[in-house]
């Protein structure tokens, strides 16, 4: 039995379609974002080493800001419809009384399977100042209030995070809804029992319980919001002039858009790494909580 | 106090029926308003049932531009993707989980750091690495990359499968004499029918809507799949909604009929997905 599972040829072939491919093409990258951002390169010629000067030239870049900013903006749109709104939806959803349960989350979850570019083409019909359905529901309820959703500098970005946060909540959703049924229902029992109010039981019961779904929801909305891009591709071009950046915005522009291949890397660095402390971040604070619970 | 308690009861459902009309109803009004004309759409009748049907949006949505063409590539690249994805990562996950070997362990922490790697970060040595492997602009490009970034979580699914396997059935396949790769296909493939199907749903939902990659990495107009092959309809499309309307209902209907069969093995990935990730 050892020999079989032991089998050399056999780990192998197994192996080497998988490990190759992946190293190849997922890890061999990620080096090479680290190497090169220490480069100025167009891609193309050869590429001369520069140390730190392109995290030097990043930090006085205007667009930082602005991409920083935008990323933040858009993650806490995220968080506070996805979760917050999803967590209330999961909440009275979750109580077997209501009616049509399944028909309510099958809805909720549609917009999530359809394409990204479908989504945004039809939230651009939907923003149109003068024949979109946002603009004409204020109309058919006697407002003259009409607004160029996409086109005002301070709030066009809340207008395209919207858009993702309307898409994907059926995501959040479902997540949330599993983790409320995975407690166990006799917790919030013995809450009313002991004469707490429904949502009082949920407060001190049920919410701090879904911890975990909770933590994996925040990395999920946080890093997504960061990482923004393709919503303000398509619905502003990352405009009005260039309000609407982000930092993935920024990597593709300066790669793909002026060939400054080794800046863009930094950029992605910082992608990373911000990515990376925003999940410690959230770890520690769920933990700490938990410690407080204790 | 009671009496205080049941109103916001009925409100709270209320709510999450208006919540459901959010959620849908932009949908419905794209699919009212792809079977109107401009006029309709903009001013006799925007919000309801169109008043005559006109199916004729649809017929030149898919005669007048490329929709069946980037239909065809969405179709061909996820069922190719799927495929590897699901064949390569049973075989390293078998190898990981079951196989014995020194150091396995290191390999599959090796495989979960991609999980946690934002595409937009490795894209530029990626779009570099297709262009140094000359298969730019061809289904390679991207069906290569789908496949490896599909490869982590996929691996990681079956090898949490694959540990709940009791290794009796390896030991019976041994004493009856029947090879390894035997055993494989026609002992574990089969157990694994559940885990492979969940998997099969969620990589071909994800590589059919794909957007990043495809849109940085195919700039030839045949190859283009359809999250990108739409952008280009904008333009094209811009003063008649009712095409436009047609187009994206036609793009939609292949995803949400999917969905709608299989509603429960989606949900239950994403539960998979929780775990894994959390």
């Amino acid at each position: 039995m050892k020999q079989y599972l032991g089998n050399k040829n056999a780990i192998v072939l197994f192996l080497a379609p998988a490990l190759l491919l992946y190293s190849v093409i997922v890890f061999y990258p990620i080096i090479q974002t680290f190497y090169r951002s220490f480069f100025e390169w167009d891609g193309l010629s050869e590429a001369s080493f520069v140390g730190l000067d392109n995290f030097v030239k990043l930090w006085g870049d205007p667009l930082l800001s602005t991409s920083l900013k935008n990323g933040f903006l858009f993650a806490l749109v995220l968080v506070v419809f996805q979760i917050g709104l999803g967590t209330f939806l999961a909440l009275i959803c979750a109580d077997v009384t209501v009616k049509g349960r399944k028909l309510l989350r099958t809805a909720y979850f549609i917009p999530v399977v359809l394409s990204v570019t479908v989504v945004c083409q039809l939230w651009l019909a939907m923003y149109d100042p003068d024949n979109g359905l946002i603009n004409k529901i204020f109309h058919a309820f006697g407002l003259s209030y009409s607004q160029n959703w996409l086109n005002l500098p301070e709030s066009s970005i809340f207008a395209i995070a919207f858009v993702n946060a309307w898409q994907y909540m059926g995501f959040q959703f479902a997540l949330l809804y599993a983790g409320v049924k995975s407690i166990p229902e006799h917790y919030q029992e013995a809450a009313l029992i002991d004469g707490a109010g429904k949502w009082r039981a949920h407060w001190y019961i049920t919410l701090p319980l879904m911890r975990e779904t909770f933590k994996f929801c925040f990395v999920i909305c946080i890093t997504a919001g960061i990482g923004a891009f393709v919503q303000m591709l398509i619905m502003t071009n990352g405009g009005p002039g260039t309000t609407n950046y982000t930092i993935t915005f920024m990597i593709i522009r300066n790669a793909f858009g002026a060939n400054q291949y080794g800046y863009a890397c930094a950029i992605s660095v910082l992608l990373v790494l911000i990515s990376l402390i925003v999940t410690i971040i959230i770890n520690k604070v769920f933990d700490e909580r938990r410690e407080e619970a204790r | 106090m009671t009496a205080i308690r049941k109103i916001p009861r009925a409100l709270m459902q209320a709510f999450l029926w208006f919540y459901f009309l959010i959620s849908l109803y932009p949908l419905i009004w794209m699919v009212f308003y792809s079977l109107k004309n401009n006029d309709e759409i903009f001013v006799t009748n925007p919000f309801g049932f169109p008043n005559n049907l006109r199916f004729e949006n649809y017929v030149n949505a898919w005669n007048q531009f490329n929709l069946p063409r980037y239909m065809g590539n969405s179709l061909f690249i996820s069922t190719i993707t799927t495929a590897g994805v699901v064949i390569f990562a049973l075989m390293f996950a078998y190898a990981i989980a079951r196989l014995r070997w020194k150091f396995r362990e290191t390999v599959r922490i090796y495989m979960i750091v991609g999980m946690f790697i934002p595409l937009q970060v490795i894209i530029i040595p990626l779009a570099i690495l297709v262009k140094d492997l000359h298969l730019t602009n061809t289904y390679g490009a991207l069906i290569i990359p789908y496949v490896a970034f599909g490869l982590p979580f996929a691996s990681i699914v079956f090898y949490g499968f694959l540990r709940g396997i009791p290794y009796e059935l390896e030991e019976s396949a041994c004493m009856d004499g029947a090879s390894i790769y035997r055993m494989f296909f026609r002992i574990i493939f089969p157990i694994l029918t559940p885990a492979v199907a969940t998997i099969m749903i969620l990589q071909f939902l994800g590589t059919w809507n794909e957007f990043l990659l495809a849109y940085i990495l195919i700039s030839d107009e045949a190859l283009r799949t359809l999250p990108i092959g739409l952008i280009y309809f904008q333009g094209q499309y811009a003063t008649d909604w009712g095409g436009m309307g047609a187009v994206m209902t036609i793009a939609s209907l292949p995803m949400v009929i999917l969905y709608l069969f299989f509603t429960e093995q989606v949900e239950r990935a994403l539960t998979v997905s929780s775990s894994v990730k959390g």
